[in-house]
């Protein structure tokens, strides 16, 4: 394996967009990583790592602000010949039916339309799409639509195959099927298909696909550590080693960065989790009641409460942001906080919870004393939107407030008024 | 797995036609014949010496006419579409270009249409010199301006809205240009530019009507294009109510048709592009559409450019070369910003340069001073351009202007400065169709403008016009939400009436409704209404169809789980209009009243001033100002009239459907 060539290569690849409000804001930071032949690496991070975006820098959808990205020693100015891609949402064409959608890659390599049509019908026989050619992708389901979104990356005979969440909109059944037709395909050795760079944020689909895992950390997105993953597909769920790799990918993903200060200072652009909080309480509630009383392994608790890890992470972020529980090795423990909010009625359990959110998030402690310092006691939604958009995208902005306004309304902060998008301290009058 | 078994279609016998040819052939046969026909009519001959009038209220005609009107209609709609892909294209895709072509269209886009006739009739004569298509052509333009802003609107605006998922798709696919602008861009822009060329066509039967009669330099006479909007504009002179009715039937005939054979099939075949996730549940359907797909010559037709299409699609093709990334390198962009600056500078120096050339042409040399004084308006005493009163004026040694306007100046000049007077020109000054001042001698002391310009105060006179008409859209929209909306409601909530009530709207649109203003006319003055008012209505007659059309749309479109939920709550009468049938209907709301509202500025030039036989209603405002000085050359007043009205059109979506649209896009979204 280690002599094996390298296909793709990436150093110090950094990414910074810029917020609304022209200030740079940094996505991913020095990052190298390397995609040899015959090797299926999945990348692996929280949701808003930037797993997509070093996704488009290493395909050349997008530049990078610096680094450099290099395919077979060749610097990548865009899409190179010999990548494609499989999207999350699939990205076919509506107007285009089946077969057309699978030709397109080909009516790009200058391919005359009749060794097109052979090859786009080969793909689909390979997919398992045989007599839905003249289908529209309107007319298929998720499952099917995806499958078309496979034959059009690989009716090109691609040598890397680039895929961003390529399960996560299907129902789990029909994951798991596709899972196993591709590995199938990657190892039936038809294709000239030399590697594969998967995006996901389901722990589990690394372990079963990956032969490497590349764990993302976020703000700013740097690779904080590497699994090698040394099983033969197809592998085994309830086998021991796997569920050893399971953990110990949870245990990266809720270990604190040794690089970073742990006690460092958040500030109004802190970027939120997105926890919404009935999720959050509901979690608490869980880990309370559990058999191990106040505390939880993690992927038990995954799996039961059928979250994923873009969903699991964000309340577990939260619950530790406002010290309602500690994460460690693995696992979740409840604060003393955290039973007595889980222990108090619903009055009591407002208070708790707002005590914790001006001691610990600034952005509401913020909103609370605008709300009362102005005679009003009132302020439009845009005027935070505006501060925290010196620190983030616009969308992001919107996210983050969103879930300030989330728990604020919960703890009786302060009311929202959706249809003017005001906050004022007092409740809607009517 | 191969198939086994080729299908049976595999095995019979392919005859070159089928049954649906039959059909098809003879249909396709005549419309070359007439179209030939429309041809040959539209490029005769054409001389300061030829006829006038080239048509007669003869109904046996009117098939003939008819065509004709269908050719201009056909002709500016291909033109538009021709600008459509150029233009708007270009504004999304050249860098910067966007900058100057966006506004430049907004403005265009709220200019009179009918000013643009009077505008652009001596261009096109000098164009096509000696052959009527001069005419021809000044008055498709004139249609082409009805239809096209809006259309390249809506290419523009799809152009950069592609989903980011498909742009990266074709990005990561290495798709050229070529072959992304038709896999990607227009495939997705269709359903829009399909709706709003079907709105524009709607739109433009009116100007057809309005547009058939063309004022011309040297010629005393109006000049009449064969078509069905002269024969209407002949009716009206001749005041002949059976002619009126002749011409709406045929009209009525033509809208049919033109949304049989062209519309319904074009929206029918757009379907497909509409970009949503799950088939709908039922779709547009056209007779034409079925057949055209099923005769085997038009496939065959439409088979014929293939080799050409696949030759141009291959060399497009990137083949090996690697793709485009979707942002540029950031090496780049330190240079862009630089390149930024001076392009804005040149469009800011290019834009001051053309507003002075615009004022000179306005005001004249001094830009409406001379003297250090403000010039004074000179008046044309003239103001019917009437070539009786004309030739009067000059009978008495006063020259008036080729197109019969008399400047106040020059009757100064002859009588130094309004003293010496004889006893003719007393006379004449006092008949009714002349307009002198009432102090003719102090009139002459001030300083006046130069002859044909305007002068500042006329600038502000026009200004209170303008805002004479605003008033008036505003009410009559104002009132036409207030009449249609209840209604549209009503039939919106009832999907069957709805889908029976839809067609019927859309054709109320394209029915042209200066057909009906001379009943308007009539009633006016057989109950001694004051025009200033009642010719109001008029204004809004052809546009209040949209409000109605997106009221259905509007309330139809309410989820159906609201709907149930307002029942479940027992939401009735005023709540369930408050709560949930206004805030759901806004953002549809908004829309009509935008389309409405452009449509009653547009027709306020007709409807300020309307005639039947020898009456004529005149109603203050700005249309009225405009109609009454477009005569055959474009000139500083008319000028002046459509910069007005422009500006104001601006001023008006900016600070009112502007802020309305935002909301109903930001608070009101049902999804
Ligand atoms: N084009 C863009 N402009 C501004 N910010 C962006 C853009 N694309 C992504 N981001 C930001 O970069 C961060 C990472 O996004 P993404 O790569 O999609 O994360 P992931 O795929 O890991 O969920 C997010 O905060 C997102 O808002
Ligand atoms: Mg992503």
């Amino acid at each position: 394996m280690t002599t094996a060539q390298t296909l793709l290569e990436a150093k110090e690849l950094s990414k910074t967009f810029t917020t609304p409000e022209g200030k740079p804001f940094t996505v991913l930071d020095g990052i190298n990583l390397t995609l040899r032949e015959g090797e299926i690496v999945a990348l692996l991070g929280r949701s808003g790592s930037g797993k997509s975006t070093l996704l488009r820098c290493l395909s050349g959808l997008i530049r990078p602000s610096a680094g450099e990205v290099r395919y077979r020693g060749q610097e990548v100015p865009g899409p190179m010949p010999g990548m494609a891609m499989v999207f999350q949402s699939f990205a076919l064409f509506p107007w285009l039916s089946v077969q057309q959608n699978v030709e397109l890659g080909l009516e790009a390599m200058g391919i005359p339309a009749p060794e097109r049509r052979q090859r786009a019908l080969e793909a689909l026989e390979l997919i398992g799409l045989d007599g839905f050619e003249k289908a529209f992708p309107k007319e298929l389901s998720g499952g099917m639509r995806q499958r078309v979104g496979f034959a059009r990356a690989l009716v090109t005979r691609p040598e890397v195959l680039f895929m961003d969440e390529p399960f996560s909109a299907l129902d789990v059944l029909t994951a798991e099927t596709l899972r196993e037709e591709l590995l199938e395909i990657w190892h039936a050795q038809r294709m000239p298909l030399k590697a594969i760079l998967l995006v996901t944020h389901n722990i589990e689909e690394a372990v079963l696909l990956a032969h490497r895992i590349l764990v993302l950390s976020s703000n700013p997105g740097r690779i904080r550590a590497e699994v090698p993953v040394p099983l033969d597909h197809p592998r085994d769920r309830e086998d021991p080693a796997f569920q050893g790799l399971v953990e110990q990918v949870y245990r990266i993903l809720t270990a604190k960065p040794a690089l970073e200060p742990p006690q460092e200072p958040i500030g109004i652009g802190y970027r939120l989790p997105k926890a919404p909080i009935e999720g959050l309480v509901s979690l608490l509630e869980r880990v309370a009641e559990g058999p191990d009383f106040g505390r939880e392994d993690l992927p038990r608790l995954a799996e039961e409460m059928r979250l994923e890890v873009d969903d699991l992470f964000p309340l577990l972020d939260a619950a530790e942001l406002l010290g309602l529980a500690v994460l460690q090795e693995g696992d979740i423990r409840l604060s003393a906080e955290g039973l007595r909010f889980i222990q108090a009625n619903p009055e009591g359990r407002r208070q708790i919870l707002a005590e914790r959110l001006l001691l610990h998030v600034p952005l509401l402690a913020h909103i609370h004393r605008v709300l009362h310092t102005r005679p009003s006691g009132q302020a439009p939604e845009e005027r935070f939107l505006r501060e925290l958009e010196d620190y983030m995208s616009a969308e992001d902005a919107e996210g983050v407030l969103a879930i300030a306004t989330d728990w604020g309304r919960y703890a009786g902060l302060f009311e929202y008024d959706y249809n003017r998008g005001v906050l004022m301290r007092e409740p809607v009058p009517g | 797995m191969r198939r086994l078994f080729p299908s049976p279609e595999a095995l019979r016998r392919r005859a070159p036609f089928s049954r649906w040819d039959l059909l098809v052939i003879p249909g396709v046969l005549a419309l070359l014949a007439l179209l030939t026909l429309a041809l040959e009519g539209a490029t005769a001959p054409y001389a300061p010496t030829s006829p006038d009038l080239t048509v007669s209220l003869d109904p046996v005609h009117l098939p003939y006419y008819g065509l004709r009107s269908l050719f201009r209609m056909l002709a500016a709609l291909l033109l538009s579409l021709l600008f459509t892909f150029t233009y708007a294209t270009a504004a999304a895709k050249l860098p910067r270009a966007e900058k100057v072509l966006i506004p430049l269209l907004d403005f265009l886009q709220s200019l009179p249409i009918l000013g643009f006739l009077t505008a652009t009739t001596g261009i096109f004569l000098g164009l096509f010199r000696g052959s009527l298509f001069g005419l021809e052509a000044a008055s498709i333009f004139a249609i082409f301006t009805s239809q096209v802003w809006n259309m390249a609107f809506s290419f523009y605006t799809s152009l950069r809205t592609v989903p980011k998922e498909l742009q990266e798709a074709a990005a990561m696919l290495r798709l050229s240009s070529w072959q992304r602008f038709w896999k990607l861009e227009v495939p997705f822009a269709m359903p829009g530019l399909v709706w709003n060329a079907m709105m524009s066509v709607s739109g433009g039967w009116f100007f057809v009507v309005a547009s058939e009669v063309i004022s011309v330099v040297g010629r005393e006479r109006d000049q009449y294009l064969p078509g069905v909007g002269a024969y209407v504009a002949l009716a009206i002179e001749r005041a002949d109510f059976r002619a009126m009715l002749y011409a709406g039937l045929t009209l009525f005939v033509l809208v049919l048709l033109y949304d049989q054979l062209l519309f319904r099939p074009v929206v029918a075949w757009a379907e497909k592009f509409k970009f949503e996730q799950s088939a709908p549940e039922e779709t547009a359907q056209s007779w034409v559409l079925t057949l055209l797909q099923r005769a085997r010559l038009t496939r065959r037709i439409a088979r014929l450019p293939q080799p050409l299409w696949e030759w141009l699609w291959r060399q497009s093709a990137r083949k090996n070369r690697p793709g485009a990334a979707l942002e540029p390198p950031p090496r780049l962009r330190s240079r862009t910003r630089r390149a930024d600056l001076a392009f804005n500078l040149a469009v800011m120096l290019g834009a001051l340069g053309l507003l002075g050339v615009l004022l000179g042409y306005l005001f004249g040399p001094g830009l409406g001073f001379g003297g250090g004084q403000m010039l004074q308006p000179n008046p044309n005493l003239n103001p019917a351009f009437s070539p009786a009163i004309a030739r009067r004026f000059a009978g008495l040694g006063i020259r008036p202007d080729p197109d019969q306007a008399v400047w106040l100046s020059r009757l100064c000049a002859a009588t130094q400065g309004g003293t010496v007077l004889e006893e003719g020109l007393k006379m004449l000054l006092r008949e009714p169709g002349v307009k002198a001042p009432p102090d003719l001698k102090q009139a002459c002391q001030k300083p006046l403008a130069p002859e044909g310009r305007v002068a500042w105060p006329e600038a502000l006179e026009v200004l209170r016009l303008g805002l004479f008409t605003a008033l008036r859209v505003t009410l009559v929209v104002l009132l036409a939400t207030l009449f249609w909306l209840p209604l549209g409601v009503y039939i919106g909530l009832r999907p069957r009436l709805a889908r029976f009530v839809q067609p019927l709207a859309q054709f109320g649109a394209a029915f042209p409704a200066n057909l009906l203003f001379p009943l308007f006319v009539v009633a006016i003055v057989h109950f001694r209404l004051n025009p200033e008012v009642w010719v109001s209505p008029l204004m809004v007659l052809g546009a209040q169809w949209y409000i109605l059309f997106n009221a259905v749309a509007g309330a139809a479109a309410i989820p159906n789980d609201l709907k149930e939920a307002a029942r479940l709550y027992g939401l009735r009468g005023g709540l369930a209009w408050r709560r949930l049938l206004l805030p759901a209907m806004f953002p549809a709301l908004v829309t009509g009243g935008i389309t409405a509202s452009g449509g009653t500025w547009n027709a306020s030039i007709v409807a300020e001033v309307v005639r039947w036989g020898d009456t004529t209603l005149v109603a203050t405002g700005l249309g009225a100002y405009i109609a009454r000085w477009s005569t055959g050359a474009f000139n500083p007043h008319v000028g002046l009239g459509m910069l007005a009205m422009g500006l104001l059109v601006l001023a008006y979506n900016r600070l009112l459907w502007r802020p309305l649209y935002r909301l109903a896009e930001e608070r009101f979204r049902l999804d």
